[in-house]
């Protein structure tokens, strides 16, 4: 999996060092190497840029999803991101930031798709629930077996009830729940909040979601 | 996020699901709460990894564009976009998309509409200019005396122009059409 490739390329870093966190999210541990990665790349460093993608290109996809962006449009919008980045590769004044120029750009983009001539219609997140299957991954090949057919409902209805929450909580989650954990420095830039109202509302949307599934006794 | 296993280190009270604990915690119960909610969250990244994955053509197409990584090209930033930048006409369909670029003393204007594009270089000069929908070459147009370009194709998707002039390679930032 592409997480283990970018976890082992990590160091242990102190917490000190992020000035954002709050605590330790899986995201910051591999800050301080998104800045050496960055400057690889401006080198030349083709396996750099690769680990680059794999580590943040989560991160860029679940803004898109924020966004409730159709597959087309979150398709490209992904893509732009990348462009530009790759163009902007060695002009970016903070390397080591790099996750929350993506999330920024990515949200900007993304705001003027929503706003431009193109109307399409946005992504409904409990149709996602359709898709499992068609494009068949190991994890929903392991749903499909008999004993794992209570995990399966289980994620089923955590989707739906994190779909159906309000928009500020499903944008929220949406990009807290990337693969590789964003720093709330990333969270701020991927939705234009403050970073000190992110722990707070995140425990608001959580807790919001254990309600939902409890009162469907789902948990 | 590494305890997904269970009750370690909340002495063995779990927590999950009492009905008082929204609010005013404190202590062991609150402690517990986070931790229950860093399970929840935990388990939302899981499901968003079933139900809703980055597909993997899409990021093999990021992977590739480290080819776009040009130090010696300048980058002509977006100064102007008809999309955030113009008021919009009331009742108006199919407005064109005015964009505006600026590098240096150079200007590109471009106007993107549903049959192409057209645009200018300013000040007038002739140019190689290529389309850009990605990593790949793309279509080359090049300009008249005054500056000016068409294509009868219209964009669509990621989008950028590279412009060859008497002074170098100029590359438009890259957006969504």
């Amino acid at each position: 999996m592409n997480a283990i490739h970018w976890r082992s390329r990590s160091r242990a870093t102190p917490v000190t060092a992020y000035d954002d966190m709050p605590y330790t999210r899986g995201g910051a541990v591999d800050r301080a190497d998104v800045g050496a990665l960055v400057q690889s790349a401006v080198d030349g460093d083709a396996a750099a840029w690769k680990a680059l993608v794999e580590g943040l290109s989560p991160l860029v996809w679940s803004v898109v999803r924020a966004y409730r962006l159709s597959d087309a449009d979150a398709h490209e919008v992904y893509q732009t991101v990348w462009f530009r980045f790759a163009q902007h590769l060695g002009r970016i004044r903070e390397p080591e930031k790099a996750g929350s120029w993506l999330a920024s750009t990515a949200r900007h983009e993304s705001l003027k798709v929503l706003r431009g001539l193109k109307r399409t219609t946005p992504t409904d997140d409990p149709q996602l629930l359709d898709r499992v299957s068609e494009d068949r991954t190991p994890e929903q090949s392991l749903l499909d077996s008999e004993e794992a057919a209570a995990q399966s409902e289980r994620v089923r209805h955590l989707w739906q009830e994190f779909a159906e929450l309000g928009e500020r909580c499903r944008q929220l989650l949406r990009v807290l729940m990337a693969t590789q954990p964003p720093s709330y420095q990333e969270v701020s830039a991927s939705l234009g909040i403050a970073v000190g109202s992110i722990g707070p509302l995140r425990q608001r949307c959580l807790r919001r979601l254990r309600a939902r599934l409890e009162a469907r006794g789902a948990v | 996020m590494t305890n997904t296993d269970g009750t370690e280190g909340t002495d063995g009270t779990d927590g999950t699901g009492g009905p008082d604990d929204m609010d005013d915690m404190s202590g062991d119960d609150a402690f517990d709460d986070d931790f229950d909610l860093d399970l929840l969250e935990e388990e939302l990244r899981r499901a968003a990894g079933i139900l809703d994955p980055i597909p993997a053509q899409l990021q093999q197409l990021a992977v590739e564009a480290f080819a776009l990584h040009d130090l010696d090209a300048r980058i002509a930033e977006l100064t102007f976009d008809s999309v955030t930048d113009a008021i919009p006409v009331r009742g108006a369909v199919d407005v064109p998309r005015m964009l505006t670029f600026h590098v240096g003393g150079v200007t590109v204007d471009v106007e993107l509409t549903g049959q192409g594009l057209m645009g200018q270089v300013l000040p007038p000069q002739t140019a190689r200019i290529e389309v850009l929908r990605g990593p790949q070459v793309g279509s080359t147009l090049t300009t008249d005396d005054m500056g000016r370009f068409t294509s009868t194709e219209p964009p669509a998707g990621p989008f950028a122009l590279r412009l060859r002039t008497d002074e170098g390679t100029v590359v438009t930032d890259w957006l969504t059409a």
